[in-house]
């Protein structure tokens, strides 16, 4: 468990990076399905900080919500009642996840898995095999429908072995499945540019075109302080591919360490080992 | 029932009466999600109701109570809350006394959507590229696929990839319709018609109420028809689809109402995470569940336990209400 006390000597922790570096993927104006867990953190720094013209809409049904000036905190789960007050519209999932989502209106989507593998592609539901798992999660709730269909999906993952693996146990969520072509020849639209953000670095993939060319396969293309290219490949159990010149991520700023803070004051969001 | 809909009797009644009457076993059942109706979950508990199937995007605390208390053995969901604790809910998913079909959270109210709509089936692009599609996930041996190979002798498989016969090169995967034969459901407010306003996200409700055959339905507040009739853009489904109305305050607790209450993190914080071990999951249920007759005196216990101070505290304390109320009539 965490203490709240930083573990490094940066005045902050590893995952309050991730979470600033995911909310930077934001654009302004961005409509963004956010999922449960930490990318309910992440976007609500997004809106606090770096894209307050973001639409922010979670599956339960709120969308364009504006977080209360007073009281500030980022919602504990997606049907949080904080989510009502403020938002522009309330309706439910056929309007959230159908209509927005599956009609092609959500620009980006931000979501946590338990894995991720070489192409991005989630696992959100077991470990182990589909008819004998070792290890059951509570399920995929919205991240199925929302990989299918987002254009662009930013995922939140805790640069961790058991995290990253070659192929998932179990695809929930598809990104570009098996490589270039994958998602044309399952029915799915292109999406991209994805990134993962981890608690070291940022992976981005290698497609031009929404998965129809390039490798599709995840590139280390940003490193957080203090962390080395050796750091990360040594946590990645395939032959991860680094791109020719990796961007240094800039440290939180004074105001996405104060958004944060007072976001998620306990920490609810940030507990070490919390998959989704 | 008058084509108008309106019965001539009230369609309030206890608790006990509700589930007695209209939750049978070997029920099909909708237990919420946004808004969990925990008195009503409970009732069915006391009441020993048996084999029942929970079916819901997201079957969250009410569902995996009945599937601990032995009500439930079957789930269609896209979620099954407790089972992140690897406790006794992924024990009974691992050894066959909870099977499952796992779905996603648009694709069972997609197919709520189809029961409501009367349509033979639903096209959704959610499994598209995924293991869902995968024949042995289809055909499981835990699964309900194998149950109705085995009991109805169907060979007709859970979903179906098709190709689109209006857009070349399009493809999609067909849903069955799903129609609860029962659904239970919390809301801020009915009248005694059944009519139900319920605001705040509804996730996949509405759909899953007009799909259910029956529909009981409790309330934090019963209100006179003509507050519902003063305010008719509230109401998610009208009376006449409803079998029977609860009074129920603190009807969802410990989860949350819009408008009238947060999260109570400190029941499981003091009475135990029945969701951890089978021991502190029998200890929850003989004392929270059993032990109550019903909602009231289980809000009582709690106040004795822990004092009024700590439920006051959960109340809403400045509820908002819309700066302009709308304005309906005419000229």
């Amino acid at each position: 468990m965490s203490t709240g006390a930083p573990e490094t000597d940066l005045g902050y922790e590893l995952v309050d990076m991730m979470c600033i570096a995911a909310a930077r993927e934001i654009e302004d104006g961005d409509a963004v399905l956010v999922g449960m867990g930490p990318p309910l953190l992440v976007c609500s720094i997004a809106k606090l900080v770096t894209a307050p013209r973001m639409a922010f809409v979670t599956e339960s049904g709120p969308m364009d919500w504006e977080p209360p000036a007073d009281g500030r905190r980022a919602p504990s789960q997606i049907a949080d009642p904080i989510l009502t007050e403020g938002s522009a519209m309330v309706g439910d999932m056929v309007d959230v996840l159908g209509a927005f989502v599956m009609g092609g209106n959500a620009d980006a989507a931000v979501l946590q898995g338990a894995q991720i593998d070489r192409f991005g592609n989630l696992n959100t539901l077991l470990i182990g095999s589909y008819a004998a798992p070792r290890r059951r999660f509570p399920g995929a709730g919205g991240n199925v429908d929302t990989g299918a269909s987002a254009k662009r999906v930013i995922t939140t993952m805790p640069l961790e072995p058991r995290r990253f693996v070659a192929r998932v146990d179990f695809r929930t969520t598809a990104a570009y499945i098996d490589g270039p072509g994958a998602r044309k020849r399952a029915g799915l639209r292109p999406q991209g540019p994805n990134a993962c953000v981890t608690t070291k670095c940022v992976f981005r993939f290698d497609t031009p075109d929404g998965g129809e060319t390039g490798t599709c396969e995840m590139v280390l293309d940003g490193l957080f302080e203090g962390i080395t290219v050796e750091d990360v490949l040594e946590i990645v159990p395939w032959e991860l591919k680094v791109a020719g010149e990796i961007e240094q991520i800039p440290p939180p700023t004074e105001a996405e360490l104060a958004a944060i803070n007072s976001l998620d004051a306990d920490r609810e969001h940030r507990v070490p080992g919390r998959y989704s | 029932m008058p084509a108008s809909g309106r019965s001539s009797a009230s369609k309030l009644m206890t608790e006990r009466e509700a589930i007695a009457r209209f939750v049978n076993d070997g029920d099909t059942i909708y237990c919420g999600f946004t808004t969990v109706p925990l008195g009503l979950t409970y009732e069915i508990i006391r009441q020993r109701k048996r084999r029942l199937k929970a079916v819901g995007a997201s079957n969250v605390l009410g569902a995996s109570l009945l599937a601990l208390a032995g009500c439930v053995d079957r789930m269609e969901t896209g979620y099954v809350s407790g089972a992140l604790f690897n406790g006794p809910i992924a024990e009974m998913m691992r050894d066959g006394r909870l099977r499952y079909e796992d779905y996603s959270n648009l694709t069972i109210t997609l197919r709520f959507m189809a029961g409501a709509l009367g349509m033979p089936f639903i096209p959704a692009n959610s499994f598209l590229g995924t293991d869902y599609l995968d024949p042995d996930v289809m055909g499981h041996e835990h699964g309900l696929a194998a149950d109705r190979r085995r009991v109805d002798g169907t060979t007709a498989p859970n979903y179906l990839v098709m190709d689109s016969p209006f857009a070349q090169g399009e493809k999609t995967v067909l849903y069955p319709p799903l129609k609860p034969d029962a659904a239970i459901f919390h809301c801020q407010r009915a009248d005694e018609d059944g009519n139900v306003q319920a605001w705040g996200p509804l996730a996949d409700s509405k759909w899953a109420l007009w799909a259910s055959k029956r529909v009981i339905v409790s309330a934090e507040e019963i209100v006179p028809a003509s507050v519902v009739r003063s305010d008719p853009g509230q109401t998610i489904l009208p009376g006449f689809r409803v079998s029977a109305v609860v009074h129920n305050p603190w009807g969802a607790h410990p989860g949350p109402v819009t408008g009238y209450y947060e999260r109570d993190r400190n029941l499981f914080a003091k009475a135990g995470q029945p969701f951890r071990d089978w021991e502190t999951a029998e200890r929850f249920l003989a004392d929270w569940v059993y032990g109550p007759d019903d909602r009231a005196a289980y809000v009582e216990q709690y106040r004795e336990r822990f004092g009024s101070g700590l439920l006051e505290s959960l109340r809403v304390a400045n509820p908002v209400a819309p700066e302009r109320p709308v304005r309906y009539g005419r000229r």
